[in-house]
């Protein structure tokens, strides 16, 4: 099977440059978690996979797709959740995910059965008919989750899906990522929450100034950081410092 | 900062600068201050010479200056009071605002104070930019005590904000913290443009349709049939600088705005806290809305989406509502006139209708195109911009179809010639603005539509002057002449020249995500 994401020579600048000539490949399934202190990259660097940027320089393939050359082919089969929800106040939830699978092309029908099969999962059954002004945070994302799920991605990239969650809200993303790897999905997130990573990641790569510091299992980031009994937390550390060379 | 931090004049100088910055908008304070500075300097020179020959002239006390000036002092309050019912249900609602400074330690009471005099104080300063400059002229050249105009002017602020805080807290009493933000908001334009609507009440009823309800009334003074109370001089009294009738209306100003701040601040800050309950508790919806099928395809879903965003913007239902309210008359008068095949009322009334679709159309077709909330979810998403793009314009003009359609229908049965070219004159208008919206769209919030400026400088300008030539064009269709073609031509040209691809369109929708 093709490989999930592929970049290669990836580049984007903003002046000083924001991603520098990246070389990422994220297998089929996993779920893979980008690390990396503040300004390291990886939300410009998951924008330009979601198509929201356009690369100064490189490739982006997904699943075997020039992401540059067919934008629509490949989006067809990412979704992309941002930290800030891309809702709309003033619909319902069943409102947005029927916009959000028009987008996608999603026969009506089927669209429907997904979207309350999705709410009814998330726990928003009972709100589908409340407009998201007055959502919380927590039901919000979700909200925000069922739509970028309504159209079955086969790559779903998250840009720090568990700010400001509280624990409950937080436990039913993260198993909803596990269970749509579990279903053959795969899953690439950010996160600043450590503990996060090391919990639910497949792999995980860390990123520092748009270059790919370190890449591997937890196991294998340890024996590189030296940090055989360390958390996922002492490993990051070591490996952002200063010394560290890029993979 | 003014004041003491917390003290009354330290928040009351805290809500100016941002009332001042709202009015100034985003081109910055030191540009907006030079161009009304600029302004300023201009009306004070042209009203030099008014205020020469006005040298010595008094102003006599007689049934027609008082009708006079207590007319005028009604339209002034009138839209004082549309302004500041607007303002007292935003305060309502706007409870970020509100929460941060009931968690500071201030008195609520001292809080709404301020807010109250803040949004008394920004509907004196609109009018009062407008009076000063050709007053103060004539106050320096004599007449200084028609200064007094300026403090009857804010005395008028202060009544009409306190009747706006009685109107937005009574509404909300009556019809419950969902309904209030719209009905206030229609309510607002409602009486903004009631003296225009009662001046047109002959075209809208029909009767004499040239006789104007300003000059029957003046007519009624003339012969001695309307005599004014003794009371109702007091306004003219009092701006031509009477100490007496000056303290009279100042002080049932602030008795009435005392009254209302200190009889309406506990319930409007438990007002103002139900209100945000409502939104954190949702809207629930009937329950038949759920069996409903799902829109199929991006143009079907984008078009069904952007039809329930305007329909449920209050702000923008409001604006769109005004805009009917000043149409009604126009279309009465364009009716009747075309019943009676009136030569020269058709093609004016033909043209000014073309011109206000183009204006309206253009907003519309702003909110719907620049005004996107989630404009990652449609640059992510697969569906082509010109599909969108098609969608959101559809959405943004179906309302303006529905609401022309039966008057445009009703004009082609009594004067074919005028009604065809109206309706076409409108829906080149409409097409025309809207497409000049996309081409130069300038992303932005949808709260920003009331301020034309939330468009770009080009696309306001470009659309001012195509809608002209299509009015002018539609006129002269209407006559009907063939020199209709040439304001056509004109505008069709401009059209081609300003055109932008789908490609730079999607560029800067891209740029703007």
């Amino acid at each position: 099977m093709a490989d999930a994401l592929v970049l290669r020579g990836l580049s984007k600048s903003y002046g000083k440059p924001a991603v520098d000539r990246l070389d990422l490949t994220v297998r089929a399934g996993e779920l893979y978690a980008l690390l990396g202190p503040n300004g390291a990259g990886k939300t410009t660097t998951l924008r330009m996979v979601a198509g929201l940027l356009k690369p100064d320089a490189g490739s982006i393939s997904v699943f075997g797709i020039d992401a540059l050359a067919d934008p629509a082919g490949a989006k067809q089969i990412i979704a992309w959740a941002p930290d800030e929800p891309m809702l709309y106040d003033r619909l319902t939830p069943m409102e947005y995910l029927e916009f959000v699978a028009g987008l996608w092309g999603v026969d009506a029908k089927a669209a429907r059965a997904k979207a309350e099969e999705l709410l009814k999962w998330l726990g928003l059954w009972d709100n589908r008919d409340q407009r998201c002004e007055g959502f919380s945070r927590g039901m919000k994302q979700k909200a925000a989750l069922a739509g970028a799920l309504i159209h079955d991605p086969r790559l779903l990239i998250l840009d720090e899906p568990l700010t400001g969650l509280d624990a409950a809200v937080a436990r039913q993303v993260k198993d909803l990522l596990q269970a749509r790897v579990a279903a053959g999905a795969t899953v690439i997130l950010t996160t600043h929450i450590l503990e996060v990573a090391e919990r639910i990641a497949d792999r995980i790569g860390i990123i520092k100034a748009g270059r790919l510091l370190a890449e591997g299992t937890l196991a294998e980031l340890r024996a590189r950081a030296g940090e055989q009994d360390g958390t996922l937390e002492d490993v990051f550390l070591e490996l952002i410092d200063e010394g560290a060379e890029p993979a | 900062m003014i004041g003491r931090p917390g003290s009354t004049l330290w928040l009351l100088a805290a809500e100016m600068r941002l009332g001042v910055r709202d009015m100034l908008g985003r081109r910055g304070a030191v540009r907006g201050l030079l161009i009304a500075g600029a302004a300023l300097v201009l009306v004070f020179a042209l009203g030099l010479p008014v205020a020469s020959s006005l040298k010595g002239v008094g102003i006599p006390i007689s049934p027609m200056s008082v009708v006079i000036a207590d007319a005028v002092a009604a339209v002034v309050f009138t839209l004082m009071l549309s302004q500041t019912l607007a303002a007292a249900t935003l305060a309502l609602y706007s409870r970020g605002d509100l929460d941060l400074l009931f968690s500071a330690p201030i008195a609520p009471r001292k809080v709404l104070a301020v807010r109250f005099t803040a949004i008394a104080l920004n509907a004196f300063a609109a009018f009062a930019l407008l009076i000063t400059p050709p007053l103060l002229p004539v106050a320096v050249m004599g007449h200084w005590r028609w200064l007094s105009a300026l403090v009857v002017l804010a005395a008028l602020a202060f009544a009409a904000s306190a009747c706006g805080l009685l109107l937005a807290t009574a509404l909300f009493g009556l019809i419950g913290a969902r309904r209030t933000r719209t009905v206030a908001q229609v309510l607002a334009a409602l009486i903004g443009a009631a003296f225009f609507l009662a001046a047109q009440t002959r075209n809208i009823l029909g009767g004499q349709k040239t006789a104007s309800l300003w000059l029957e009334l003046a007519e009624a003074v003339r012969s001695g049939r309307l005599r004014p109370p003794p009371a109702a001089s007091l306004p003219l009294r009092a701006m031509l600088g009477e100490p007496l009738p000056l303290l009279a209306v100042v002080a049932v100003a602030a008795a009435l705005f005392l009254g209302a701040s200190q009889w309406l601040g506990a319930r409007f800050a438990a007002d103002a806290a139900a209100a945000s309950g409502v939104d954190a508790g949702g809207r629930p919806r009937a329950r038949t809305a759920v069996a409903r099928t799902f829109a199929s395809g991006a143009l079907a879903a984008t078009f069904r989406k952007e039809l329930r965003l305007l329909w449920r913007d209050a702000a923008l239902l409001s604006q769109v509502f005004l805009w009917v309210l000043y149409l009604l008359p126009l279309a009465f008068l364009l009716l009747r006139n075309a019943g009676e095949h009136a030569r020269f009322a058709i093609p004016a009334s033909v043209a000014a209708l073309a011109f206000m679709t183009g204006q309206v159309s253009g907003t519309l077709s702003w909110v719907t195109v620049s005004a996107e909330d989630a404009p990652d979810l449609l640059a992510a998403s697969p569906a082509a911009i010109a599909v969108l793009i098609r969608a959101k314009l559809a959405a943004a003009l179906t309302p303006v179809a529905v609401l022309l359609a039966i008057p445009l229908a009703a004009l082609i049965v009594l004067s074919p010639v005028a009604g065809l070219a109206a309706t076409a004159g409108c829906a080149a208008a409409a097409a025309a603005s809207s497409l000049i919206n996309t081409w130069y769209n300038r992303p932005g919030k949808r709260s920003d539509f009331r301020r034309r400026r939330a468009g770009s400088w080009v696309s306001a300008i470009a659309q001012t002057f195509v809608t002209t030539m299509i009015g002018f064009a539609a006129a002269l269709a209407a006559w009907p002449s063939i020199f209709a073609l040439a304001p056509a031509l004109v505008a069709v040209v401009t059209m081609l020249i300003l055109r932008k691809s789908d490609a730079q369109i999607a560029e800067t929708l891209r740029a703007a995500a």
